[in-house]
């Protein structure tokens, strides 16, 4: 039998495909400046999980690469292809949300559920996940485990993963966590044993199949208020960001180069961008009741004391701004703006805020760009230890000329060199152009990491080139 | 109509961020409801039968990569609507300026030059050739005539296939006092050779069409098929002529006092056509028709700019009935949510396509014929 054949057995004709017209759909993604397209020679869609057992021994026994796909979203080339013959194994129809737990406060769902479609849910529970700054689109499942929950707010915390069913390579299925001693008490992250789950983190696909994951939710609250506090100096808005986090006064914290944030972002609304402050702090308040008044005037009177002003900004901009920051997003205005957008995402201490933003806009401005392609926004995440603080430098380019793309990969090269340089705490995935430098800088550390992907994949079949 | 160079669609196609927001109907719109809204990528779960898969797709059929017309390529090409709801969602939320439908339509005038199309699609052109209509109907049916103030454009399938809406409207036309006529020798406006890439044909359709109205002189068309009305207003020349909805003529009737009808005083779902609501943005029209009539507005819950499609644009009907089926099967679901095992309707095909899944589908011409 071909390996087409086995695949048809397996999942059944009608979820296989070996043609061009189907696999071309699963050669580029948003990344494609940095990562060639490359078809895949299958295209697989297995409806359960013993479905994906049997394509994964099927490709174990056969030496063929395989690809998880969930969504195939914000996933920047992770799962384009690098090899010939590689199966890719789209797990989209596995979109079952299994249990949203009020009591437990917790989700536990498929690999195919997106973030709107678990908001969707976990709502009817008053409950909400950690939001992504992505598409409603994407998988919560693929969202969490490539740590990719870079929206998070100082209220939520950073890790929302506690524990996930994984199938292995060879075909071998994972608990992690509680689900190792009772797999309907999925709740607690630390199991018996060694936490070795926290080393399948962040894998492209590069140690198994995810199957099932739970997550923490959080709660929704009645009172509310976000700030938007403009600035016209950089430095000026540190000691509020700095107070707000440090004592644990908001749930969101964003920082934003305003000119050139929000007219890509909320483009479609008139308004006169050019009047606001060049750079805007969101704080968003919530708690109850009483709580939350206490709060509120706190933060007040750290904005009036900040010498930052109070934006009026008008509604429809406020709400569009609110579901960027609160929300599952549906307004990636940034796309059209110039035809498409570039970010380096990363993880670094708060107080390397002006820096960071200088260091690229004077990049960009070199390489020449305009000052209006260049955008950078900072959220302070996780309790705020270590100042920890979400970055996204970004680039509004036209896709389709090659000069801008070609100036965009200079420009990628030297922020990601200059980054490693000044210090930052990781990159939000191990996506293509900042693995490669990252794995030449932590020695033998990248050693270990090789030999724990070759323990767990010998035949070295799960997404082969994407890391090593 | 024209070809496109192929640079303005690579550039489009790679303007393409693959968020795939244009496949759900707008979130917080919705009340934070998860509701699909591309039937081709929903019906047939491969990453090709979504907007950002089928671009690339078309880009590798460009690049020469894709070069053999296989029965998964025709499917993937021809298996969509073009119903527009991933356009509608994608200039919403990205601002990016090329339409979807059209540039599908052009990949599949790239196949059809390449002779890749469906039987079905060739057996419509044959049958346009043959008859000038696109049901291969051989027979002459004739409309009553009362003068060239407008023209009433029948088309095909409210002509052939369901003729209880031609009949209403003029019907309703009568009872105005208008003075219409409807041509003497109608073809196929060209629209379902335009939407399955067969543009030859098209362009004969368009030239006969055009000197039959030019012969008439009228200062208005009315259409009761959106199909035909978008094919006039982006495919047609200037013929100097104002091209109407029926639900636009009709209330301008009511306003002008010409037409006086009566109220129905019922509830009923209202379908908003593809043709007419994304692609020519006649949404409020039909409603105001309705309210002139007495009958409330239940709005579906995906409505406007996020209604599902009723399954039968495209070419689908013909070439993927199955799938036609499936998609008229979801929205007859959403109808019969609101109570109702009744939809009004403005569009020929979404009454055919709706009524075949069960649910009866009123015209909007049919129901204000009732009041006069």
């Amino acid at each position: 039998m071909t390996i087409l054949e086995e695949l048809e057995r397996i999942v059944g004709r009608e979820n296989v495909s070996g043609d061009p017209a189907i696999t071309a759909a699963y050669s580029r993604d948003q990344h494609w400046t940095f990562v060639p397209p490359k078809n895949p020679a299958y295209v697989a869609r297995p409806g359960t999980k013993e479905e994906i057992r049997d394509v994964l021994m099927l490709a174990n026994r056969e030496n063929a690469p395989v690809i998880p796909w969930s969504t195939g979203i914000n996933i920047r080339g992770m799962t384009i292809p690098v090899a010939d013959g590689t199966i890719m194994l789209d797990v989209s129809r596995l979109d079952r949300i299994v249990e949203v737990n009020h009591g437990m406060m917790t989700a536990t769902i498929q690999p195919g559920v997106t973030f709107g479609m678990l908001v969707e849910e976990t709502k009817k529970h008053g409950l909400r996940p950690a939001f992504p700054d992505a598409p409603l689109t994407v998988s919560a499942v693929t969202n969490n485990y490539l740590r990719g929950i870079y929206q998070t707010a100082p209220r939520d915390g950073l890790d929302h993963i506690l524990s996930f069913e994984i199938i292995l390579p060879n075909g071998e299925t994972l608990q992690t966590g509680s689900r190792l001693l009772k797999r309907d008490l999925p709740y607690f992250r630390y199991g018996p044993g060694p936490e070795i789950a926290s080393l399948f983190i962040a894998g492209p696909g590069t140690w198994g199949v995810v199957t099932e994951l739970t997550l923490k939710l959080y709660r929704i609250f009645e009172h509310q208020k976000v700030y938007y506090v403009g600035f016209d100096d950089l430095e000026k808005p540190m000691g509020l960001l700095d107070r707000v986090n440090r004592e644990e006064l908001v749930s969101g914290c964003r920082f934003v180069d305003t000119i050139h944030w929000l007219p890509p972002y909320l483009g479609t609304f008139d308004y006169e961008y050019e009047t606001l402050p060049e750079f805007v702090v969101v704080l968003v308040v919530e708690n109850q009741d009483r709580i939350f008044q206490a709060q509120d005037h706190i933060v007040q009177t750290y904005i009036a004391e900040s010498g930052g002003k109070i934006l009026d900004l008008p509604q429809d901009l406020v709400d569009n701004l609110k579901c960027e920051m609160l929300g599952a997003e549906t307004s990636p205005m940034i796309f059209g703006f110039k035809g498409n957008f570039y970010c380096v995402g990363y993880y670094g201490p708060l107080n390397l805020l002006p820096q960071y933003y200088r260091d690229f806009k004077e990049n960009a401005l070199e390489i020449g760009f305009e000052a209006e392609d260049i955008s950078f926004y900072a959220n302070t995440i996780a309790r705020f230890h270590g100042q920890s603080t979400y970055y996204e430098l970004e680039i509004y380019f036209d896709s389709s000329d090659k000069r801008s793309v070609e100036m965009l990969r200079t420009l990628h090269a030297r922020t990601v060199a200059n980054l490693l340089e000044t210090g930052i705490y990781g990159w939000f995935r191990p996506y293509a152009g900042v693995i490669e430098p990252t794995l030449d800088r932590i020695g033998n550390f990248a050693d270990y990491w090789k030999k724990l992907q070759n323990f767990i994949d010998p035949n070295g079949i799960m997404n082969p080139g994407k890391l090593f | 109509m024209e070809k496109m160079l192929e640079d303005v669609v690579l550039r489009a196609i790679s303007h393409c961020f693959k968020c795939k927001l244009c496949a759900i109907a707008d979130f917080h719109g919705s009340d934070e409801k998860w509701l699909a809204l591309c039937p081709s990528g929903s019906y047939y779960g491969f990453n090709s039968f979504y907007s950002p898969g089928r671009f690339e797709v078309f880009r590798e059929v460009l690049s020469g990569e894709i070069d053999c017309g296989t029965e998964m390529l025709v499917k993937v090409a021809f298996g969509c609507q073009l119903c527009g709801a991933c356009y509608e969602r994608c200039k919403e939320v990205s601002k990016v300026e090329l339409d979807n439908a059209e540039l599908f339509e052009e990949l599949r005038s790239v196949l059809a030059e390449r002779g890749w199309l469906l039987d079905a699609h060739v057996r419509i052109r044959e049958d346009v050739e043959r008859t000038g209509n696109a049901y291969g109907a051989s027979e002459k049916l004739e409309y009553p005539s009362s003068g060239d103030e407008v023209i009433y454009f029948v088309g095909c399938t409210a002509r052939y296939r369901e003729r209880e809406i031609s009949e209403a409207m003029v019907r309703v036309l009568n009872a105005s006092g208008a003075r219409f006529t409807v041509l003497g020798d109608e073809w196929c406006c060209g629209s379902p050779l335009l939407r399955t890439g067969q543009r030859d044909v098209a362009s004969r359709l368009i030239a006969h069409n055009v000197e039959e109205i030019r012969g008439i002189g009228a200062e208005k068309m009315v259409f009761t098929c959106p199909g035909c009305l978008k094919t006039f207003k982006e495919s047609y020349s200037d013929l100097g002529v104002e091209l109407l909805h029926a639900s636009e003529y009709i209330n301008s009737l009511v306003s002008e006092g010409r037409l006086q009808p009566g109220k129905l005083k019922i509830a009923l779902p209202y379908h908003d056509p593809c043709h007419l609501g994304r692609h020519l943005g006649i949404y409020d029209a039909p409603r105001e028709t309705l309210e002139l009539i007495g009958v409330e507005v239940v709005e579906l819950s995906r409505n406007r700019g996020n209604a599902w499609c009723c399954g039968s644009g495209g070419g689908v009907k013909s070439g993927f009935p199955e799938f036609a089926t499936w998609t008229a099967d979801e929205r007859v679901g959403e109808i019969r949510e609101t109570g109702s095992d009744i939809v009004v309707s403005a569009c020929p095909f979404c009454k055919r396509n709706l009524e075949d899944s069960g649910v009866k589908v009123f015209d909007l011409a049919e129901l204000v014929s009732q009041t006069l």
